[in-house]
C-alpha cells in the first residue's frame, strides 16, 4: 500500500496523509488529543480531580516527547537505513547547546554577576569579551537557525567521510561513539567556553516568558507534541517514498543496492543528516523543559540509552520507536523513585528480556503475534539468520 | 499492520499505567507524617561517595524517631536515586516536593546538580540542605550550605603550609578537576597567593578530566617542578574517583610527603578507605571534621553509625558531619517554628547552634552558611587522618569570596535589611 | 676505616653539640616527646640527634617509622612488636624488655611533614657510616639534597671509606654539589662542576640554573667570573640535553605503560568482539569482577593466610581468571547464544547486563572503594639514573600484559581448542560438520575471552579504583582499541594499544589530558576513514557479514 503514495494526484501533504499506515493516524490523533487535552487539564480542573494534570507531570511528559523525537531520528537511520548510530545523543546535545546558549544571553545582567553581555561563567573564568562562537545567539531565528545547523553540518560532514569510505556496521557505530566521546571531553573543558561540566543553568526567560510559569511550561509541552508529529510526518514521508525504498534496501544489502546503482552514499547521508536536525530539535525543546543542559548530555551511555528505546519499542516501526521512549523513561522515572535500590536491575533485565524474548521490540512482536492469530501458520522466527527486521 | 484500535490499546494501557503509577505517588501526605527527601545518587559514578550520606541520613531519622519524632509527629525519609544523571536530579526534586510533597531535602553532592535543582528549589520554595564543600560564589533563598566553603578550607590550609610548622612552602602545584569547584579554588588560592609574594613561575596549575586515570606524566611533572630547589607543595582539588589512581601513582614514584607533601580537600576518610595508605603518610587533608578527632560527641555518633551500617570497619567523614549538623539544625528549627512551613522554619534557622562533633559550636549564619572549625591533618597508616593543625575558634563560612574582585563587593544576608543572596547593597 | 671513624663522630659531636647548646641526657631529651605540640617534639628531636647517643640514630628510626609508642601508664618511650597475644615492647633507650601489653595501652607518638623532613635529614647525617650500603646511600641523597656546610668534612672522609660504587658515586655527586654550593676558592667550585655537569638529575639543574643567574646577575664582571659563567652555562646546557634526553625515555615509557594498561582492557574484547562478534558492552563489568575477586583473594588471605599476603597478587590472577570465565560461560549459554548473527542486538543485551552487573557487584560490596594493596615488591621505583625512574608496578604490569598475550596467542594458534576455536568462528556450519561442538566452543570462547578481562582487573586494581564504575572507565577506550587495530587481530589489538598510548603520551605535555585525548580520538575516527576495517583488516568473504 505504501507505494501507491506517488501514483496519487493529490497534494503531497494529502497523499503523505493518505499513504499513512493505520497506526499513524492514530498515533497522530493521540498526539493531537494529548497536545489539547494536558493543558486543558492543567488548566481547567481542580487539583483535586482525578484528571487533573499536575504541572510536574507536564514537565515530565515534555521532556518524554523530546526523547520520543531523539528515539525517532534514530530509528529513521537505524530502522530504515541500517546506520547504527551510538552518538546520537551529541546531535541532540548541540541542538541543546544552541538553544542553551540563546538562553543564556537572555538572562543579561540578571546573572549573580550583573554583567550585562557575558555569562557568569565566563566572567568567572576572567574572560573579558565575548567568543565569537557566542555572537549572535541573542536573537532567537539565528539561534534556531544553528539549532538545525549545527547539527546538521556536523552530521553532513562526519557522514560525508564515513559513507564515502565505506564504514559500515560496527565500525561505525564505534567511531559515533568516539565523536560524541571526543564532544563530551571538549565540552567538559571551561576552557570551550560552554561552561564546562556545570554546562549552561540558572535560564530565566524564552522569548520573554518566564520559563517557570505554567503557562510557559503548559506551551513548551504543546511545542514538543507539534514538533513530534511534524518530526512523525517527516520520517513517515521519507520512509514512504521511493527513498525510503532505497533505504531499506540499502539496510538489507548494501552491496546488491551500490550494483544496481544506486549511490548508496548519498542516500545514507541524507537520511543521516535529517535525522541529525531532528535530533537537535529534540534537544533544543528538551533544555527550556529541564533547565539546564551539561556535557554529560554526550555521554556514550546516553546515546547507547537512546538505541535501546528504539529496541524496546520495535525497531523500523516509527511509532515503536516513540513508544519505546516512552516506556523505558517512564519505567526510569517511576523506578528511581520508588525501588531506588533495586531499580538497575529491573531497567537491565527489562533491555535482556527485550532482546531475548521480542528481538523485533514490544511493536513489532505484537504484530508478529497479531499476524500469527491471524493465519496459524507463521513460520517459526529463525535464530541465527542474518540481521534483517521484517517490516510491518 | 496492526489494527487500529490494537494501537489505541497499547497507548491507553500504557497511558493509565503510567498515570496509576504516578498516582501512587500522588497520594496525599499524611498530617501525622514529616516526610524528608533524599536526593542523593544511588548508581552511576557519584554513588561511591553520596551513598553514604543517604544512609547518614536513614540513621538520623531512624534516631528522631526513636526520640519521639519531631513535633509529636513521625519522620519519615523518602529516598529516591537521582543516578548521577543531573537533569534527573531537576526532576527528582520536583518529584519529591511535588508528587511527595516532602518538607526538607537533604541531598546532592556535585556542584552541577546542585545547579541543577536550584531553581526547582527557588520555583517551588522548597528548603535544600547541601552536604559538602564545595567552591563557593553562590547563596540561595532556598539552600543551607553545610558544608565548608573556600575560607573555611583551602586558605588555611595554604597558609598552614606557608608556615614554619607546616614547612615553608614557596613554590605550588594546583591541581584539580576541570570543573567549577577546582576552577574557583584556584582561581582564589593563585589571587591568594600572590597577594602573598608568590611569583608567577612558582605557581603551576594543572586541569585533568573527571575520573582521569593515567596519571604518570602529570606527577613526574610534579617531581620536576618541585625538585627545582625550592619547598613545593601541592594543593589537589582532584575529586573522587580519579583520587585513588593518584594517590596510588604518587606512592609508586615515592613521591614522599616530607619532600612534596599534597593537600587535598576531596579526599577524606571514605575515599582513604579505598587505598593502601602506607606510602602515602603524611600527605594532608583539610576539612571540618576528622574522624580520629576525639570527643564525647564523635564517639557516640561513630559508634551509632557503625551500629547503624552493621559494619565495624565503616569509616565517616566530614559530607557525614555536615549532614549531621544540618539535620540537627533542622529538627531544632523545625521545633523551635513549630511547623515545618519553609518559611517559619528558615526564619527559624538564623542563628540556630549545633554542637560540633569535633568540639566547638557551629552555627548558622544568614548568609546560609555555617560557621565551623577548620582543621589540617596528616593521612596515616591506619587511612585515618590525624589533626596536626586546628583554628582557635570558628570560621565563618563565605559565600562570596574576598579574593574574586567582582564577587569581593556582594553580600549575601537573607535578613533586614539586606534579604539578598548576592547584592551590593541592602534591598531595603 | 677506624680513623676515620672517630673523626667522624667527633665531628658529629661537635657539630651537633654547637645546635642545642646544652647536650643533655638522651632519655631526658626523648621525654620531650610525648608532648602534644610539634615545636617541642622537634626540640626534643634536635636534643636527641645532638646527643652523641649511639642509640639516638635508633630511637630517630623508630620516631619516623611510626614504630614509637608512649605507655598511657608510667609514659615510657617503647618501641613494639607484634607477637601472639598482644604487643611485646621494649624500652627505647634501654633496651629494656618491658613484656606483652595490648594496643589500647599504647599511644603512637605522632610526627608531622616537618618533623619527618628534620628526622630524615638528622638520621642522614647519622647514618652515613652505616653498614647496610642501601642506607649510606639514603644518607648520601639527604645531604644532597639539604647540603648543610657542615658536611663537606664527614662526607669526604665518608667518602674516602666507601667500597660500594654506586653508594661512592651518589657520595661524589653530594660532595660535589656541597662543595659547588660552599666552596671558597674558584678552583674548588670548577672541580665540582666537573662532576656536576655529568650528573642528570633535576635538583643539579635548579643548582646550576640558580647559580648561573646569581653570576648572570653581577654588574660589570671580571674576566673570571666571565668565564666561570660561561662554564656554568656550559655545564647546565650539558645536563639539560641529557635530561631532555631522559625525558623522552620516560614519555616512552610511560607510553607504553599506558599501551599496556589499554591492550589489557582490550584484549579480552579482542576475543568476545573481534573474535566472536559479540558486541561485549558487559566486558567492563568483566574487568570489574576480575579486580573485585582480587580483593576477595586479598581480604581472604588477610583473614586466615597473613604470611602470605605478599602473594596474594599472584594467586588473585588465576582466581581471576576462573571467575569471569564461569560469568562469561555463564553469559554465553544464558544470553549471548540465541543472539548469534545478530551482533547488534547483542550490544542491547550486554548493556542490560552490564547495568545489572554492576549494581549486583553495588548490592554485595557496597557502593565504595575498596582497597587492594599493593605487595612490597611492586612498589617503589627502578632508579636508573637520576632524573629517570621506572616504577615498579607499571614494568610489572607491562610484562603482565606481554605474558597474556603471549599465552593467548600459544592458546589460540598452538591448541586443538584454538584450532576449533577458528574454526567455528570463520565458518560455523562446517565446522559443525566436521563434528565440532560449535556450542561447546562458543560457550569457551567467550569465557576465555571474559576469563582474560578479568586477569586484566587484577592489574588494573593496582592502578586504579575497585569500585562498581571500574569497567565504565575502559570500555570505551577498550572498543577503540580493537576496532584502531582491526576486528579479530590480536596483533592488531597490540598494535593499536601501544600506539594509542605512545600517541597519548607524547601529546600530553604539549596538549594537557584532554586535548590529547580528544585529538586521540579524532584521529581514530579519521583513521576509520582511511582504512574501514582497522589497521590489521582481516580480508576475504566472511569479513563482508
Amino acid at each position: 500500500m505504501a507505494n501507491t503514495i506517488f501514483k496519487t494526484n493529490k497534494g503531497p501533504f494529502v497523499s503523505l496523509m493518505t499513504g499513512l499506515p493505520g497506526g499513524g493516524k492514530t498515533f497522530l490523533g493521540i498526539l493531537l488529543v494529548a497536545a489539547l487535552l494536558v493543558p486543558l487539564s492543567n488548566l481547567l480542573l481542580p487539583e483535586t480531580s482525578p484528571f487533573h494534570v499536575p504541572t510536574y507531570l507536564v514537565s515530565l511528559m515534555g521532556k518524554y516527547v523530546c526523547f520520543a523525537l531523539l528515539a525517532l531520528s534514530v530509528d529513521l537511520i537505524w530502522g530504515f537505513a541500517g546506520i547504527l548510530s551510538l552518538g546520537h545523543g551529541a546531535f541532540f546535545a548541540l541542538g541543546g547547546y544552541a538553544m542553551g546558549m540563546y538562553l543564556m544571553r537572555q538572562i543579561g545582567d540578571r546573572g549573580v554577576y550583573g554583567n550585562p553581555v557575558l555569562p557568569d561563567f565566563m566572567v568567572f573564568l576572567n574572560w573579558t569579551e565575548l567568543p565569537w562562537y557566542w555572537y549572535g545567539f541573542d536573537m532567537f531565528p539565528f539561534a534556531m537557525l544553528m539549532v538545525l545547523l549545527v547539527p546538521g553540518v556536523l552530521a553532513f560532514v562526519f557522514g560525508w567521510f564515513a559513507f564515502r569510505s565505506r564504514v559500515t556496521g560496527v565500525y561505525l557505530s564505534i567511531i559515533t561513539q568516539a565523536m560524541t566521546y571526543a564532544l563530551l571531553l571538549a565540552f567538559f573543558r571551561n576552557d570551550m567556553g560552554f561552561g564546562g561540566n556545570n554546562g549552561l543553568t540558572d535560564f530565566k526567560d524564552l522569548l520573554g516568558f518566564d520559563l517557570q510559569v505554567t503557562g510557559t511550561r503548559l506551551s513548551l509541552f504543546v511545542a514538543s507534541v507539534i514538533a513530534l508529529g511534524l518530526g512523525y510526518l517527516v520520517c513517515c514521508f521519507i520512509t514512504q517514498s521511493k527513498l525510503g525504498r532505497v533505504l531499506v534496501a540499502i539496510r538489507d544489502a548494501e552491496s546488491r543496492t551500490r550494483f544496481s546503482g544506486y549511490r548508496v552514499e548519498y542516500y545514507k547521508l541524507f537520511v543521516f543528516v535529517v535525522s541529525a536536525v531532528l535530533a537537535g530539535i529534540a534537544g533544543a525543546l528538551y533544555v527550556p523543559q529541564v533547565g539546564i543542559i551539561n556535557p554529560s548530555e554526550f555521554s556514550p551511555a546516553n546515546s547507547i540509552e537512546v538505541v535501546i528505546w528504539v529496541a524496546v519499542g520495535g525497531r523500523g516501526t516509527l511509532w515503536g520507536a516513540v513508544l519505546g521512549a516512552f516506556l523505558v523513561n517512564w519505567g526510569k522515572s517511576y523506578f528511581t523513585g520508588s525501588f531506588p535500590e533495586a531499580w538497575l536491575y529491573m531497567l537491565g533485565g527489562l533491555f535482556v528480556f527485550t532482546t531475548l524474548f521480542l528481538p523485533k521490540g514490544i511493536v513489532g512482536t505484537s504484530a508478529t503475534w497479531i499476524e500469527k492469530l491471524k493465519n496459524r501458520r507463521r513460520e517459526s522466527p529463525d535464530i541465527g539468520a542474518p540481521l534483517s527486521v521484517k517490516e510491518e | 499492520m496492526l489494527g487500529l484500535r490494537k494501537v489505541a490499546g497499547v497507548i491507553t494501557g500504557a497511558a493509565m499505567l503510567a498515570t496509576s503509577a504516578f498516582g501512587l505517588g500522588t497520594a496525599q501526605a499524611a498530617d501525622d507524617v514529616i516526610k524528608v527527601g533524599v536526593l542523593h545518587s544511588l548508581s552511576g559514578t557519584m554513588a561511591i561517595s553520596e551513598t553514604t550520606l543517604k544512609d547518614a541520613v536513614l540513621m538520623m531519622v531512624d534516631d528522631l524517631n526513636k526520640n519521639g519524632g519531631l513535633l509529636g509527629k513521625k519522620v519519615e525519609a523518602v529516598v529516591v536515586d537521582p543516578a548521577s544523571n543531573w537533569p534527573l536530579f531537576a526532576e527528582k526534586a520536583r518529584e519529591l516536593i511535588e508528587v511527595d510533597k516532602v518538607d526538607v531535602v537533604f541531598g546532592c553532592w556535585t556542584s552541577v546538580s546542585r545547579k541543577s535543582v536550584l531553581p526547582v528549589f527557588e520555583e517551588l520554595n522548597s528548603m535544600l540542605f547541601y552536604p559538602v564543600q564545595y567552591e563557593g560564589e553562590e547563596s540561595s533563598r532556598n539552600v543551607f550550605y553545610t558544608g565548608a566553603a573556600p575560607n573555611q578550607q583551602a586558605i588555611p590550609a595554604v597558609e598552614y603550609l606557608m608556615s614554619e610548622e607546616g614547612g615553608n612552602v614557596k613554590r605550588w602545584v594546583l591541581a584539580g578537576t576541570d570543573y567549577v569547584y577546582p576552577r574557583t579554588t584556584n582561581k582564589i588560592l593563585e589571587s591568594f597567593l600572590k597577594s602573598k609574594g608568590v611569583a608567577e613561575e612558582d605557581i603551576m596549575i594543572n586541569y585533568t578530566p573527571f575520573g582521569h586515570s593515567d596519571w604518570q606524566t602529570i606527577v613526574s611533572d610534579i617531581k620536576k617542578f618541585g625538585s627545582e630547589g625550592k619547598k613545593t607543595a601541592v594543593v589537589s582539588t582532584i575529586n573522587g574517583d580519579a583520587n585513588v589512581p593518584f594517590y596510588k601513582e604518587l606512592g609508586n614514584q615515592g613521591i614522599d610527603a616530607a619532600d612534596i607533601p599534597v593537600v587535598a580537600f576531596s579526599v577524606g576518610e571514605e575515599e582513604l578507605a579505598g587505598l593502601d595508605t602506607a606510602p602515602l603518610v603524611g600527605h594532608l587533608a583539610a576539612w571540618n571534621y576528622f574522624m580520629s578527632v576525639e570527643s564525647e560527641e564523635n564517639d557516640a555518633f561513630i559508634k551509632q553509625w557503625k551500629a547503624f551500617i552493621g559494619d565495624d570497619k565503616r569509616v565517616t567523614n566530614d559530607p557525614m558531619e555536615a549532614t549531621y549538623i544540618g539535620f540537627k539544625m533542622w529538627t531544632q528549627a523545625v521545633e523551635q517554628a513549630g511547623t515545618t512551613d519553609v518559611d517559619a522554619v528558615r526564619q527559624a534557622m538564623y542563628g540556630q547552634k549545633v554542637k560540633n562533633l569535633t568540639g566547638g559550636t557551629a552555627v548558622m549564619n544568614t548568609n546560609h552558611h555555617l560557621s565551623k572549625p577548620v582543621l589540617i591533618g596528616e593521612i596515616q597508616d591506619n587511612g585515618q587522618i590525624e589533626t596536626v593543625w586546628r583554628t582557635e575558634d570558628v570560621v565563618v563560612g563565605d559565600a562570596w569570596s574576598d579574593y574574586i574582585p567582582e564577587s569581593a563587593k556582594l553580600i549575601a544576608d537573607w535578613t533586614y535589611p539586606y534579604v539578598c543572596g548576592g547584592c551590593e547593597k541592602p534591598m531595603y | 676505616m677506624r680513623i676515620t671513624i672517630k673523626t667522624i663522630i667527633a665531628a658529629l659531636l661537635f657539630l651537633l653539640a654547637t645546635q642545642a647548646s646544652a647536650s643533655a641526657d638522651l632519655a631526658d631529651a626523648a621525654k620531650g616527646l610525648l608532648s602534644k605540640n610539634y615545636s617541642d617534639k622537634i626540640l626534643a628531636t634536635e636534643t636527641i640527634a645532638a646527643s652523641g647517643d649511639p642509640r639516638s640514630a635508633f630511637l630517630l628510626e623508630a620516631l619516623l617509622g611510626g614504630n614509637l609508642y608512649a605507655t598511657k601508664s608510667g609514659n615510657r618511650l617503647v618501641s613494639r612488636e607484634k607477637v601472639s597475644d598482644g604487643y611485646q615492647i621494649k624500652d627505647i633507650v634501654t633496651d629494656e624488655d618491658l613484656g606483652v601489653v595490648q594496643s589500647g595501652d599504647l599511644s603512637k607518638i605522632r610526627i608531622n611533614n616537618r618533623m619527618r623532613g628534620l628526622i630524615k635529614d638528622l638520621v642522614g647525617r647519622l647514618t652515613l657510616l652505616n653498614e647496610d650500603p642501601a642506607l649510606r646511600l639514603k644518607a648520601a641523597d639527604s645531604v644532597f639534597k639539604s647540603r648543610p656546610k657542615e658536611m663537606i668534612v664527614p662526607l669526604s672522609d665518608a667518602l674516602a671509606a666507601e667500597a660500594d660504587s654506586s653508594v661512592a658515586a651518589a657520595m661524589r655527586r653530594a660532595l660535589a654539589a656541597l662543595n659547588f654550593v660552599h666552596g671558597d676558592t674558584p678552583e674548588a667550585q670548577a672541580e665540582a662542576l666537573l662532576i656536576l655537569e655529568e650528573q642528570s638529575d633535576p635538583e643539579v639543574k635548579s643548582l646550576l640554573s640558580a647559580e648561573a643567574n646569581r653570576l648572570a646577575a653581577i654588574v660589570n664582571p671580571s674576566p673570571e667570573v666571565q668565564e666561570f659563567a660561561a662554564r656554568v652555562d656550559r655545564a647546565l646546557a650539558k645536563v639539560d640535553e641529557k635530561l631532555a634526553m631522559l625525558g623522552i625515555i620516560e614519555n616512552i615509557f610511560q607510553g607504553i605503560s599506558l599501551g599496556s594498561v589499554l591492550l589489557l582492557a582490550a584484549i579480552g574484547l579482542a576475543i568476545t568482539f573481534g573474535v566472536m562478534g559479540v558486541i561485549n558492552m558487559a566486558h567492563g563489568e568483566m574487568v570489574m569482577i576480575g579486580a573485585y575477586t582480587t580483593y576477595v583473594v586479598q581480604e581472604l588471605c588477610r583473614n586466615f593466610a597473613p604470611d602470605l599476603l605478599v602473594y596474594s597478587l599472584i594467586a588473585a590472577i588465576p582466581a581471576a581468571f576462573i571467575v569471569a570465565g564461569l560469568c562469561g560461560v555463564a553469559i554465553e549459554r544464558s544470553i549471548i547464544r540465541f543472539l548469534y548473527g545478530r551482533p547488534l542486538e547483542t550490544l542491547l543485551a550486554t548493556w542490560g547486563l552490564s547495568l545489572i552487573l554492576q549494581q549486583f557487584v553495588r548490592t554485595i560490596f557496597g557502593p565504595t572503594n575498596k582497597e587492594v594493596s599493593s605487595p612490597e615488591w611492586l612498589s617503589g621505583t627502578l632508579e636508573i639514573t637520576g632524573g629517570l625512574a621506572l616504577t615498579y608496578n607499571r614494568i610489572a604490569i607491562i610484562l603482565f600484559a606481554a605474558a597474556v598475550l603471549f599465552m593467548l596467542l600459544l592458546v589460540l594458534r598452538k591448541t586443538s581448542f584454538g584450532l576449533q576455536m577458528r574454526a567455528v568462528t570463520q565458518n560455523r556450519r562446517m565446522a559443525a560438520s566436521m563434528g565440532i561442538r560449535t556450542g561447546w566452543v562458543d560457550a569457551m570462547t567467550f569465557g576465555l575471552g571474559s576469563g582474560v578481562a578479568g586477569m586484566a582487573g587484577v592489574a588494573l586494581s593496582q592502578i586504579d579504583n575497585v569500585s562498581p564504575n571500574l569497567g565504565q572507565a575502559y570500555i570505551v577506550d577498550s572498543f577503540m582499541v580493537v576496532v584502531f587495530g582491526g576486528v579479530g587481530n590480536l596483533w592488531g589489538t597490540l598494535v593499536g594499544a601501544l600506539s594509542l598510548g605512545v600517541t597519548n603520551k607524547f601529546l600530553e605535555p604539549y596538549t594537557g589530558a584532554v586535548l590529547a585525548k580528544i585529538c586521540i580520538l579524532v584521529f581514530i575516527i579519521l583513521f576509520i576513514q582511511k582504512r574501514p576495517r582497522g589497521l590489521f583488516a582481516l580480508k576475504g568473504r566472511a569479513v563482508e557479514n
